[in-house]
């Protein structure tokens, strides 16, 4: 177990509404080794997301404990979370998250720029990124201007740049017709790849969740099967 | 993150986004705030200086220090230390000789650095134009006003006899600054050298001699001298300055003050407003960074920091540059107030760009705070779920930093606490009752509803949905609404109140020693000239010697100087009417006095003289009038408007209480500019009477309210360029939702005009009701103005109600116009714009 990266164990996340309590995820339990990729899958409202959150110590769980790298978050302060995420952790989400006020290469500087670099390193290593991913052409371009595609490979060179050791993506062709969507997905896998991530995939594409090497199936909150 | 690290960060991340809409709006409003706040600081400063440079000249000086003997040698030169400049004069009564005869003559003897503010003005000849002179005469001569050699038979170049001086009259003195004021003093002036009043043998042992000491410098030296001397002043001794050298000066120049610092506050309540709507706008759209930061690993701590840090760097900056706007619009301003101002206007330093920064600074902070708050608590969560929306801050917080702001600065401003905490107190309880009102209202909205058209459920939708929100715009509306229309009030109020002081036939002339017998034909004759019948005041000279059988020398301790009234001979009169101007206080006037309330006779004391002697209804005052002493009681308090230039009494008694004591008659009226011919003839035909002209008082009044005026012409032009700004920065705050709302409209098919008329509708009710909350908190606020700040009568305002029409006008206009980029884009560029 030394190498394991990810460690969730019999997490339960519970929301209390005036009503009664919602069960939103009841025990899950799954360890993800560095260079593992896992695809949670399931339907809408099956507690996919949520489990992502909490596996990325964005939220706290109501029950059970997450490992990452050691480090059990659930014992740790939000800014402590904080700390280990910017060291360890990138995102990609379904609605890109890019900031409009900002171009894609400023976009691609900002986890750099909140990691101490220098502004003219920042702009350097975004531009190397975008290039990457076919952006070279589009630097200063904002979101706006760019197409959904684009956008999503500006959120991934943005993802790639602090060089994370886990990558939490949900739902990353959410937003994109299949064609372009799969075309996101070879980039996803091959920058993973390059860099050795280790992958944790929100989706309900069982085709994208059939290039993950560990699977996790979600039925209302459930864990229904792990492959 | 290290601070120095963050800062970088913050101000990279601030110069990428100065593009975005918000921050333009947020830099804008301050910028306006920051900008009318020292341009209204700096005009203030300056025509202030302008102002007191003006009424200085009524006193011949800034400070004046008034006694019965001169200043001390170390109380002179302890002026003199403080790089003060310094002037003696000495006035007494006494008579000179000529070719006539004798007359009873005021004489002013001047040193040669008299006057230091304003200037003396002579004629070479009866009927030529004045000339201007900057000091007085030379040792051996004397200026003599023309009735005094009318008097005295002589003329120009003859030698008068001055004690045991025989002086040279070399000029005809037409104007001295600080005669201005002085209406009453009845004898013909002569002007002659400090230097030669030892060898003129004139003063003796018991002679009444007034001493004054004229200082002149900047501010804070005057300041600092009249601290220091404080302690050292002689019972006998007393200042004046520029505010007690004239009463109808200093109270325009306190109204005027008071103000310009009220249409200041005004600025700043709208722009306060503008920066809240602003800041709101910027934390709303950066929930989604503030997640995205927290996801990307920054602490909590951290990203609240990084935008404080922004919010810092943008507000100094539109400070910085709103107080170099501020400065240069000053300057402009006043290079086209051209030569209404005096031509040597001291620089206002630094003092007001400084002191709007910190006021920007301020506004910003206290108004901006809680939104900002908000964004440490985003949870970063919100990058998966983007419904989740940080805790709001506490409802104490908002209010309580906005209201701490507000009061901070108006209390810089007015200086007042009371007056600060009653006028925040009043507006806190307005905003609620109002408040409130407006959502039970929206509320009830809700049930008409069903029954009225597609463009009016559209527009009115949009309130229902969330009336909290859509109270909150109305009562920013309503506030901003609020704020220019009380400064409109208030300045026509002051213009109208300065003109009835000063209208065009305002009396120019005072008539002393009307004998009873002259006083029908002298009448006629007057009415003839000014064409309305003067009103003739019976006046005789006595003195209050006692109240309430103790003698006022005993009474006035020997530390205080007392009163000028216990020292000097008063005016009395007697009348049947409460003159015009005069309105009770206290008691009762005659006719419903109770004959059997008192034994003595009645007496009616201005209330300013009555709070000053501590004196009360059915307290005993006794005279010495005429070599008789006369017991009365007061019955009554009055005010006057001491603004005005009608005559005014201390003291009015009863008719028929000084029936055997010899008087005469004092009137005053308006004598055309081109009938000079028939004044002269009048003086001719009534010799014995002294005309006292008042025109150069009158130039100088007019010409410091010209100013005044002008002023708060400008300053309200300001506040109202201000008011507009900032109903465009609200309307510009919820600008998103709408242009999101009217693209989903089209998008369903629904036509330009429905939309267009919706917004109409829309915008038309958001203005006219709060137009109608403006209207009701304006006539509310201005009954406190009034009776506590400007010290005016307060009566209703109908024309307020204007403000309903002139709100629903100037938000549908705007509002339509801002928002035409719903109809104006295709619906798939508006929301992939907002998206």
């Amino acid at each position: 177990m030394s190498d394991s990266l990810l460690i969730a164990r019999n997490l339960s996340k519970v929301v209390r509404t005036e009503e009664a309590e919602l069960h939103i995820l009841n025990n899950v339990s799954l360890t993800l080794a560095r260079g593992d990729s896992l695809a949670i899958v399931g339907s809408s409202g099956s507690g996919k997301s949520t489990l992502l959150g909490l596996l990325a110590g964005l939220d706290l769980p109501s029950s059970g404990s997450v490992l990452m790298a050691g480090k059990n978050l659930t014992e740790l302060n939000e800014d402590q979370r904080a700390e280990l995420r910017a060291q360890m952790v990138g995102f990609v989400f379904q609605s890109f998250q890019l900031l409009p006020s900002l171009t894609a290469q400023e976009n691609v500087m900002l986890p750099l720029e909140l990691a101490g670099l220098g502004s003219k390193e920042a702009e350097q290593q975004a531009a190397h990124l975008l290039e990457r991913v076919g952006l070279q052409a589009r630097l200063r371009h904002y979101p706006r201007q760019l197409s959904g595609g684009e956008q999503q490979r500006v959120a991934l060179a943005r993802a790639f740049a602090s060089t994370p050791a886990i990558l939490f993506a949900d739902e990353p062709t959410g937003n994109l017709d299949s064609q372009t969507g799969a075309r996101i997905i070879d980039l996803l896998f091959s920058l993973n790849a390059e860099a050795g991530t280790t992958l944790v995939l929100v989706t309900h594409e069982q085709r994208l969740a059939e290039r993950c090497n560990q699977h996790l199936h979600l039925e209302a909150g459930s864990q229904v099967a792990e492959v | 993150m290290p601070l120095f690290a963050l800062l970088r960060l913050s101000l990279r991340l601030l110069l990428r986004e100065i593009r975005a809409s918000e921050l333009q709006v947020l830099l804008a409003a301050l910028l306006i705030a920051v900008m009318t706040s020292s341009a209204i600081g700096y005009l203030n400063a300056r025509l202030a200086a302008g102002m007191v440079y003006r009424a200085a000249e009524f006193l011949g000086a800034d400070l004046v220090l008034s006694g019965t003997a001169p200043a001390t040698q170390s109380q002179i030169d302890a002026g003199l230390e403080l790089g003060l400049a310094h002037a003696q004069t000495l006035e007494f009564a006494s008579v000179i000789g000529g070719a006539n005869g004798l007359q009873l003559s005021s004489i002013k003897a001047v040193n040669e650095h008299y006057p230091l503010r304003g200037e003396l003005r002579y004629r070479e000849q009866p009927g030529s134009s004045e000339q201007i002179a900057s000091q007085g005469p030379a040792p051996g001569e004397a200026w003599a006003e023309a009735r005094l050699l009318h008097a005295l038979g002589a003329k120009l170049g003859d030698q008068l006899e001055v004690g045991l001086l025989s002086l040279k009259v070399t000029r005809l003195l037409s104007y001295e600054p600080d005669r201005a004021g002085d209406f009453y003093s009845l004898s013909p002036r002569l002007m002659m050298n400090l230097a030669d009043v030892k060898d003129s043998g004139l003063i003796q042992p018991g002679s009444r001699l007034r001493y004054r000491d004229l200082w002149r410098g900047q501010a804070s030296q005057l300041q600092a001298y009249q601290r220091e001397q404080q302690a050292y002043l002689a019972a006998h001794q007393q200042w004046l300055d520029t505010r007690q050298g004239n009463q109808q000066v200093g109270s325009a120049l306190q109204r005027a003050e008071r103000y310009l610092n009220l249409a200041s506050l005004a600025a700043l309540l709208l722009c306060g407003v503008a920066v809240a709507l602003a800041a709101a706008r910027f934390a709303l759209r950066r929930y989604d960074e503030a997640a995205l930061i927290r996801c990307l690993g920054l602490n909590r701590r951290d990203t609240l920091l990084l935008f404080c840090l922004q919010l810092t760097a943008l507000g100094l900056l539109a400070s910085t540059l709103g107080a170099l706007l501020g400065w240069l619009l000053h300057n402009g301003l006043i290079a086209a107030l051209g030569n209404l101002l005096p031509a040597e206007l001291p620089q206002a330093g630094w003092q007001p760009a400084l002191t709007a920064i910190a006021t920007g600074l301020i506004a910003l902070a206290g108004f901006s705070l809680p939104p900002l708050l908000a964004l440490g608590r985003v949870p970063p969560l919100r990058v998966l779920r983007r419904d989740l929306q940080p805790l709001p801050p506490s409802a104490w917080l908002i209010y309580g930093s906005a209201i701490a702001a507000l009061g901070l600065l108006m209390w810089r401003l007015s200086l007042d606490l009371t007056l600060t905490l009653s006028l925040l107190a009043g507006m806190l309880c307005l905003l609620v009752v109002l408040g409130v009102g407006v959502l039970l209202a929206l509320k009830h909205l809700r049930r008409w509803l069903a029954r009225v058209t597609l463009a009016w459920r559209l527009s009115l939708g949009q309130m229902l949905r969330q009336p909290v929100a859509a109270a909150g715009q109305i009562l920013a509306f309503a506030l901003i609404l609020m704020a220019m229309g009380l400064v409109l009030l208030l300045r026509n109020e002051l213009l109208s109140t300065w003109q009835a002081q000063l209208p065009k036939d305002a009396p120019n002339h005072f008539a002393l020693n009307v004998l009873p017998d002259q006083a029908e034909a002298f009448s006629n004759a007057v009415t003839r000239l000014s064409g309305a019948a003067p009103t003739l005041y019976p006046v005789t000279p006595g003195r209050l010697i006692a109240i309430n059988q103790v003698s006022v020398r005993d009474s006035v301790s020997k530390d205080e100087p007392g009163d000028n009234a216990l020292q000097r001979d008063l005016s009395l009169t007697w009348s049947a009417q409460l003159p015009p101007g005069n309105r009770l206080v206290d008691g009762h006037w005659w006719d419903q006095l109770n004959p059997e309330a008192g034994e003595l006779p009645g007496v009616s004391v201005e209330s300013r003289l009555a709070k000053r002697l501590r004196l009360k209804l059915g307290d005993q005052l006794t005279f010495s009038i005429g070599g008789r002493t006369i017991n009365t009681q007061i019955s009554s308090l009055r005010e006057l408007d001491w603004g005005s230039l009608q005559p005014n009494f201390y003291m009015i008694f009863a008719p028929g209480t000084l029936s055997e004591v010899p008087f005469t008659y004092l009137t005053s009226f308006h004598a055309p500019p081109d009938k000079l011919q028939d004044l002269l003839s009048l003086n001719r035909d009534f010799a014995a009477i002294t005309l006292l002209p008042v025109e150069a008082l009158l130039n100088q009044l007019r010409s410091i309210l010209a100013q005044v005026t002008l002023a708060v012409e400008l300053v309200l032009s300001l506040v109202l360029l201000a008011g507009i700004t900032v109903l465009l920065a609200g309307l510009l705050s919820t600008l998103d939702e709408r242009l999101q709302q009217g693209a989903i409209l089209r998008t369903l098919g629904a036509p330009s005009r429905l939309l267009r008329q919706a917004r109409w509708q829309e915008f038309a009710l958001q203005g006219g009701l709060a137009g109608l909350l403006a209207a009701i908190g304006c006539e509310l606020i201005s009954v406190l103005l009034y009776q506590h700040l400007l010290n005016l009568p307060w009566t209703p305002h109908p024309e307020l109600l204007l403000l309903v029409l002139l709100g629903a006008l100037v938000i549908s206009l705007s509002g339509s116009w801002l928002t035409r980029q719903v109809t104006a884009h295709s619906p798939l560029s508006v929301l992939r714009e907002l998206s």
